[in-house]
Order: C-alpha cells, then structure tokens, then sequence
C-alpha cells in the first residue's frame, strides 16, 4: 500500500484585511486551515496586537501591570512604548475609562485620547469600547470620527449596538469587529446583519468571544475550527473574515495569573505560569483559526511570535 | 403516523394558568381543538411537577377526556405522577402512553408502571451527563432501554423510541444525525422497532416566522424515514402529514386529500 | 470500512448467550460498533465473521498501551480530526527526557520531578505521564544502568528507552521488560534487530522514518517482521513540520484508513527556550501527538500544559461541569445577594463573569444539574423546587448569611412559589432571564 498525500481543496478562503495608513498590517488571505501549506497558500502571518488602555491599568495583576510601570499612566506614551521599545506591529487601545463603573469619561474625552495616539504612532490602531453596548454605541462613533481615514479596526459591534456603530465604521473607512456570545450560529447572524446595513464583508473581523485557558477555552477553540472549516468547505461569504482572539482581557481575569507560588507551591512561578498562560491561550486559538490576536504581556509575544517563525 | 396533539405543555403560559387554576374551560377547549385538527392522542405535559403532581395529572387526565375520546400522552418526570394519572385513565379511548422512560436510573420505576397499567411507554434514548454524539451512540442507548423493557416485560411493541430532537439553532449537526437515527431504530427489532420525536423542539429558540417552515420540513425528512409518531402542533402539520401519506401511496390521492 | 450495530449484529450468532457479558447479541454488536469491546469476547462467533468483524471493529489508529499498572499510558484508536465530531479519546501523555549521560543527582531530581508532578484539576488527577531515557552516551552497559536505576527509584513511572543500538536495547528492555516500556530508535538500518528485541520482550517498538512515505513503508516493514505495537516518529522537529506531519497522518488513517499510518505519533520537541518549548507541546497537543517528549517539567509550564490537554480532549457532547458549591464573589459579606444556577460550566462563567462585571460582591450557588443549563435541568428534573431547597439546606449558607433571600434565574420563574414553601422563613427573588440582565439587577438592588 502506498502513501498518497491526502490533500484537502476547499472552495472558499478568507478575506485579507489590511489596517493602518503609514505603516499597514495584513491578516488573513488564506485558503486552507492554519499553517497547513500543502493545503493552499499561506498568505499573511498572525497579526499581534499589543492592548493598551485609556486609563491606567489598575484592574491588570500585577504579573503584566508592572511591565508597564512609568508608561502606562498615559495612553501615549504607552502606546509609543509598545511601537517603539517592544516593536509592536499595532497597537489595541481600550476605552475603558468610558464605561459608566470606571471613569465614566465622555465620548469626546475618548475621542481626544484616539486622536493623541494616533498622532503619536505610525503603526495601525485598534480602538475597542469598554464593552458596555450601549456607551460603546455612543463612544464608538466619537473615537471612529476622530481616527477618520486612518484604516483603524472599530470594535466591538455586538447585536445589541451594531447599529450606530456599523454606520460609524462605514462613515469614516474603517474596518469592524462583530462580537457574539460563544456561538457560531450567533456569530454568522451577526455578521449577515451587519452586511445587509451595507457593510462591506471584506472589512470586517469576527470575534466569537474569546475565553481563557482553563475557562472555557475548548469552547473558542470548537467554535473557531467551526467557522473556519464553514468558510473554507461550505465557502460560506458571511464566515470568510479573519477571526479574532482577544486573549488578555480573558486571561488576566484568572487565578493562575495571580495567585503567589507562595499560596500555592504546585502552581509553580507567578511570574512564568502567568506568560505561559497568555501565550497558550493565544496559541490554542491561532491553531484553531485566528489570523488576529490581542494581548497584554511582551514575553508572551515574544515567544509567540518566535513559535509562529516555525509555523511559516 | 401517531399524531400527538403537544398543545397542552405547562410551558404555555395560558395553559399553565389554567392548571394552577384548576379551570377546565381552556384545557378543554384546547384538547377539543386538537382532536378535531387530526390529533390521535392528547399529550398532557404536567412539568417535573414535585408538588400535588399526583393531583394535578389526575386533573388533566379527567378534564381531557371528558370532552374527547382519546387517549392521553401523560408527560411528566414524575412517577408517581404518572402513576395517579394511569389510575383515572379511561383506556376505553385507547391505551395511554407514558413520556418517558430513558436509560437514567431516576428514570427506570416508570417501565414497572407502564408494564402494571398495560400502558405504552416512550423510552428516550439519553443517559445520565452528555448527549449521545450520533445515531450509533443512540442505538446503543435504545438498545439498553430495550433490554431492561424485556426485563421488565414491557413488549417491545409498546416501547416508542425516542431519539432526542435538539434546537437547531444550537445544535444543527444534530438534525441530521437525529434523522438517520429514525432510520437505524427500527433495524433494532423485527418487527421494527416504534419511534417518535418531540417534533418542535428542532424550531425552538428560533424567530417566530421559522418555526413552522422548520417543523414542517423537519417532519418530512423523518416521515419518510418511517417515523411512527410525532408529538407535535396538529394544526401546523395536518396538511404535511396529509401529504406525504398521499406521496407514500398510504392514502388515495383525491383532489380534496387536504380537506379530508 | 466501519459497520453498522446492525450489520456486525447480522454475522452474530443471536443466541443471546450472555457469555460476552452484555443481555442480548445486538447489545454487544452496538458495543462492537463503537469499538468498546473487542469480538473476541463472543465465544461463539465463525471465523469467517471473526475475520470481517476484526478488520472493521479495528479502530483507524491501533490503540497501544505502554507502562504497567495504575499509570499505564493509552495511545491511539481516535477517529476523528476536529474534537468537536466525536471527544478526542487518549490526551497525550508527556515524557521527560533524561539523558544517560547526565550526572546521577541531575538524574534523581529528574525523575523527583515527575514522580511529584500530579496535580488535582477539575477533578482530574494529571501528571508528567513518562520518562524517556536517551542513550545520549552510546554506552549499552552505562544505558542499562541508568535505565535501571530509574525503574528501582520510579517503579510506576512509565518507560520510553531511547536508543539505536540493538545491544543497547537487549541490555535495557530486558531489564524492565515487565514494566512493559517502549523500545524507541527502530530505523532503516537497525530494523531486524530491533524489531526482534521489541518482539522478544513484548513492548512496542518506535519507528523512525524520515518522511510520510518512507515511515509508511517502514511500519509495514516491521509489521512484517512480526511487531504490531509500533509509534511512529516521521522526524518532524519545527512546528510547521510538526502540524503537517501530524495532520496529514491523522488525516490518512481515519480519512483513508490508511493502516501503514494507523499508528500513534511520538513528538520531540526539546528546545533550550522553555517558552517556545511549552509552546511545541500545546502544538502536540492540540494537533495530535500521542507522545510529546519534552526537556525540562517545571510547575508552571506543567500546569499550564495540562489546563490546555484537559480542555481539548473534553467531551465536548459532556458539558464541562463545575463543582457543586457556593461560590463568592468578590468579598461578600453577610448582607450580600445570593444567586442559583446550574452547573453547567459555560452557564457559570457567563453568570460569574456579568455578576463580576456588577462589582456588587455577592455569593453564587452552583448546583449540581449534571451540566445542563438551566432550563434543559429543569425539564430533566434536575433542577426543581425541591432539589434546589435541598441543596441550599445543605449548603451551609445559611451560616454564613444574614438574610434569607434567594435570587433564581428568570427562566425558571415559576418554580419560585414552590421553592418559597420547600425553604420555610425564605423569600424568592425572581433574576433575569439572561445573565447580561445581572449587573443592572444588581447594581439596583445595591
């Protein structure tokens, strides 16, 4: 019996999403799952994003908060350190000074922050809400409107506030996140509302709800495969955008990145154990399909892009 | 095909209303309503029903049949629930059919039931914890439910399998898996084993307007699979079901089928 | 190809003879259908059914089991390559790599660190499965030694002996045969001999190949030689070699049930940088390795690996259950709101998760549902009036609260009366029905 290669041809592939204006950051393209070059072309590496807030990050433990100690007290320098110190190839920033629990702070406030950042990189930005859906609906429109033509991604656009925030998107040249709860049905239903508001279904990104390692991960990662395998053999137009994994807010809520070795001596380094956590979680999610990632810690990056170099 | 009328469900809130209420007028009306709309038997679905279940199936039991002449689906996860209705059921209108056993211990006293009162049983083809991934993993569900019926002495005759119909909308994969399940049953026994599904739950959970194009279609992908009995909305599907007996050659094609 | 319950049950002798240990010959031919059970189990089937049932009960990958006792590693028999169409059946089991070279103390807090490596996880005891030895000395007496010394100090631990030269390999897995290792290190060119230690002493023999086409040649070749419990190595070291290699003989075994590949895959992803080490091994993980050999066991890299193997070889048609408890958020005191839900874990960390979102501390009981959402327990019977009334007396809650207020989820409205009488002095609150109501309700309440 001898060995024929058993190659699969899919039908469909995934839309290229490219952001930023100076300097611009491709994503997707691709026509087979992730990596498997005998499959169809490897069109573009995972895209990471380093996450930045508004405000400091009071609300990080402290295993990620101290990396950024002395930047992170204002939006600009931080997002200049990641560009400039840590070779960010885009940046993430979140509003979450405007969710009414934090600050509360004004669209306008937030529209001020994107537009200093903007000023203050070259590389494309990502502006998230602070995932409250109905100041999001009302912060979104403000921040996109101060980033007009800068190709940023707006997100997240969710079913209960896509509305306003689609037309900003559309309004002012950028690309959209679609965010649904953990499901993949939801995630398609999303996605063909926001198209039929004639939004174009090459600008936009899926995010099915990322979850951590440990906390639900297998979820993300069955959905994920799921969508993937939906766009590539049922050439499904509505699951063909790059997916998104936003890994840091997820990972960082968890005790193994913050219980002390001292609490708990068979959990090992803080240190190490919270990087680890990151990047698995990360990593978990590029294998099962995500083209974009969001993440907090520089080793964690680090490492996943030495792992994606023996991906290629 | 068996059709269950599934209108009287404690999940309707008009219907669960009455019920608290003791009030007959609506039970009645709707149990009525289904009959004439082509239903063979009135399902009476009481909820877990831990207090005064007893009571209350007996309430149903007595309060359908006084106005139609047709047995009752008594569906409940309460034995002893069951057990009351059993006592007050007038097999004079057909043998009643009990919803239902499955291969959880919890649910095993009722096959000793069943087999007391001479009644029907649908056996549900789940274990305790996880669904069954596929049509074999069913299979081999029914055929544990089958044994312990034989144990019991419940004929197989009197056992309906059920494989569990899942929200499409959560778990499309299912629908077809569901499907060739109706499918591989009746391949267990000879002669072939009975089955039936809870039609409905294919649509739950999804748009209002969906709702009976999936019922409808769903029912006919299974009909022709060899579906015996199907506890659904008789009303939505008496023209399908009308249908495909005249598709199937089981009644004469006439220009008026649909009004017979 | 795979038969039907059905069909194996057609080729059965339906005599219901019970001697098999299932009630009836269709209950055994749907275990068969599942490949649960082996047709050796009827005494009575024809040889010729024994022969067509054989070949198709075979699972597209062989299981092979290597170590003895308590901790004896499964490998093989998964059908699939995507976990969510059936559960990814044997996770894969990792292997420390210790050199026989290395010095003995290096060598005794090797094998302390596995033999200390179990950790309690959901429920789940999970360890640092094996101990490779590399014959890294070329050495068969100094190899043998090692090896021993290793069995003496870590009798339970399972063995991989790594090595290529057959002397070496008769030293060795003779000396712990009962321990039943696997003989790792067959090639082109040591073939015969290997193989006849491997059959001799009855373990399983790791192939090396380089290349798809030469291991699927080579695995024949051994079968040939009389070896049937092989793992297969197709000297895939990057990643990209690694996910390729892996995928297309996944694929070719249960796509094609190409049997020359029907084999588990074992996986050396050794690096200096632990970081991108830890990362190989999710890698093997997730893309299915049966044996990752791995350099170095730290804590952390150790629980981080098992969390991801846990999560992607759960039964995804199993909802992940949540341990059954009252649970606090933030720091509650006396005074807080107590909420109920099921145990269903995505039900859980979506309620835990809005309800953290709230900021408003608060306790949450976590019931036992057997991992079914709220309203799908409740039709069940699982989460009703009087089962919840009964857990919460248990609980000990009540100890630790002021109040005796119960917040229920909308869905299960009508259960609150109910509940109201089965827990007398307690008031129920009806929540929302979603969880993404909680924070509104109860920043409200606050």
């Amino acid at each position: 019996m001898s060995f024929v290669v058993p190659k699969e041809s899919y039908s469909g592939k995934v839309y290229e999403v490219s952001i930023g204006t100076e300097k611009v950051a491709n994503f997707g393209g691709e026509s087979m799952l992730p990596f498997l070059s005998f499959d169809g072309a490897v069109k573009n590496r995972p895209l990471i994003a380093y996450e930045i807030q508004d405000i400091p990050p009071d609300d990080w433990p402290d295993t990620v908060k101290k990396v950024y100690e002395g930047v992170s007290s204002n939006p600009v320098d931080w997002a200049k350190h990641c560009q400039d110190k840590l070779g960010a190839k885009a940046i993430a920033l979140r509003l979450l000074g405007t969710h009414p629990d934090r600050l509360n702070t004004s669209p306008e406030d937030a529209a001020k922050t994107v537009k200093d950042v903007l000023a203050a990189v070259s590389v494309p930005l990502i502006i998230l809400g602070s995932n409250n859906a109905e100041k999001d609906a009302m912060v979104l429109p403000a921040a996109a409107e101060a980033a007009k033509d800068k190709n940023c991604i707006i997100g997240k656009a969710q079913e209960a506030n896509y509305k306003t925030i689609v037309a900003a998107a559309m309004a002012n040249n950028h690309k959209l996140i679609a965010m649904s709860d953990l499901d993949i049905n939801l995630s398609k239903q999303l996605n063909i509302l926001i198209t039929q508001m004639g939004f174009d279904k090459e600008r936009l990104v899926t995010d099915p709800m990322c979850s951590a390692l440990g906390y639900g991960l297998d979820y993300t990662y069955s959905v994920m495969e799921r969508i993937r395998l939906a766009a590539l053999t049922q050439n499904d137009t509505t699951m063909q955008q790059p997916l998104l994994g936003d890994v840091g807010m997820y990972v960082y809520k968890t005790k193994e990145t913050q219980a002390p070795e001292a609490d708990l001596p068979l959990w090992g380094s803080l240190e190490e154990r919270a990087v680890a956590w990151e990047m698995l979680t990360a990593s978990a999610f590029m294998i099962a399909g995500a083209e974009f990632l969001i993440m907090r810690h520089p080793r964690a990056v680090e490492a996943l892009e030495k792992f994606i170099d023996e991906l290629m | 095909m068996l059709i269950i009328g599934e209108k009287l469900s404690i999940i309707a809130k008009r219907v669960r209303e009455a019920m608290m209420k003791k009030d007959k007028g609506p039970i009645q009306e709707i149990a009525l309503r289904q009959m004439k709309e082509g239903s063979h038997i009135i399902d009476a679905n009481i909820g877990p029903a831990e207090d005064h279940g007893e009571e209350l199936m007996q309430w149903m039991v007595t309060t359908i049949q006084e106005v139609v002449p047709l047995p009752i689906c008594l569906d409940t996860t309460n034995a002893s629930a069951i057990e009351a209705g059993l006592k007050v059921h007038n097999n004079q209108w057909g043998r009643p059919l009990i919803n239902s056993t499955s291969n959880d211990p919890e649910r095993f006293p009722i096959m000793e039931i069943a087999v007391k009162y001479n009644a029907q049983l649908i056996g549900l083809t789940v274990g305790r914890g996880g669904l069954p991934a596929d049509a074999e993993e069913r299979s081999a569900i029914a055929v544990e439910i089958m044994g312990r019926a034989m144990e019991y002495g419940l004929p197989l005759e009197d056992l309906y399998l059920d494989p569990l119909v899942l929200q499409i909308a959560t778990s499309q994969d299912h629908a077809l898996k569901v499907v060739q399940t109706i499918k591989m049953f009746q391949e267990l026994n000879d002669p072939p084993m009975k089955t039936v599904v809870g039609l409905s739950n294919i649509s739950n959970g999804c748009p209002k307007h969906l709702r009976p194009i999936l019922n409808c279609y769903y029912f006919a992908l299974l009909a022709y699979e060899g579906l015996t009995a199907a506890i659904v909305d008789a009303h939505e599907i008496a023209p399908v079901a009308k249908t495909i007996d005249v598709i199937m050659g089981n009644t004469l094609y006439a220009h008026s089928y649909l009004e017979m | 190809m795979a038969l039907s319950g059905v069909e194996i049950f057609k080729m059965l002798p339906k005599t219901n003879c019970k001697k098999c240990g299932h009630p009836t010959c269709l209950a055994f031919a749907m275990k068969l259908a599942q490949r649960q059970i082996s047709i050796d189990a009827c005494p009575d089937v024809s040889e010729s059914a024994k022969q067509i049932l054989g070949e198709a009960s075979a699972p597209p990958i062989r299981p092979v089991t290597f170590g003895a006792g308590d901790k004896a590693v499964k490998m093989g028999e998964e059908t699939v390559l995507f976990r969510h169409d059936k559960k990814f059946l044997n996770p894969a089991a990792f292997a420390l790599e210790i050199m026989d070279t290395a010095t003995d103390s290096e060598i005794n807090s090797k094998v302390e660190a596995v033999a200390t490596s179990e950790i309690d996880r959901v429920g789940q005891k999970l360890r640092i499965d094996a101990i490779l030895v590399e014959n890294a000395s070329k050495d068969a007496a100094k190899f043998e030694s090692v090896v021993k010394a290793i069995a003496a100090k870590a009798p339970e631990i399972p063995l991989i002996l790594s090595t290529t030269d057959p002397n070496a390999a008769e030293a060795a897995v003779k000396a712990v045969a009962d321990k039943k290792p696997i003989l790792y290190g067959a090639n082109e060119s040591n073939a015969e001999a290997m193989a006849n230690v491997a059959k001799t002493h009855k373990v399983a023999l790791g192939v090396y190949a380089k290349g798809l086409d030469a291991l699927a040649a080579f695995t024949e070749k051994i079968k040939g030689l009389g070896v049937s419990d092989m793992v297969m190595d197709s000297g895939a070291r990057t990643a990209k070699e690694i996910i390729e290699d892996n995928t297309l003989i996944r694929r070719a075994a249960t796509k094609k049930t190409f049997k020359p590949l029907g084999y588990p895959v074992i996986n050396f992803i050794q690096r200096d940088n632990t970081m991108l080490e830890t990362l190989l091994a999710a890698l093997g993980i997730t893309k299915y390795s049966s044996i990752i050999v791995i350099s170095s066991v730290e804590r952390w890299k150790n629980l981080a690996l098992f969390a991801l193997r846990q999560n992607i070889y759960t039964d995804p048609q199993v909802p992940m259950q949540v341990e059954q408890k009252i649970y606090k958020l933030g720091e509650p005191t006396p005074e807080s709101p107590l909420l109920i839900t099921t145990n269903f874990s995505l039900t859980y960390f979506i309620v835990l998760g809005e309800a953290e979102n709230s900021k408003v501390p608060c306790r949450l009981a976590v019931m036992d549902t057997e991992g079914l959402s709220v309203l799908t327990s409740w039709a069940a019977g699982k989460f009703t009036a009087s089962k919840i009334a009964q857990f919460i007396k248990d609980s000990g809650v009540e100890n630790e609260i002021s109040h005796r207020e119960l917040i229920i989820p909308g869905y299960v409205a009508l259960l609150s009366g109910s509940i109201e009488e089965k827990l007398p002095g307690w008031k129920v609150t009806v929540g929302p029905r979603e969880a993404n109501g909680l924070p509104v309700f109860l920043k409200a309440r606050a």
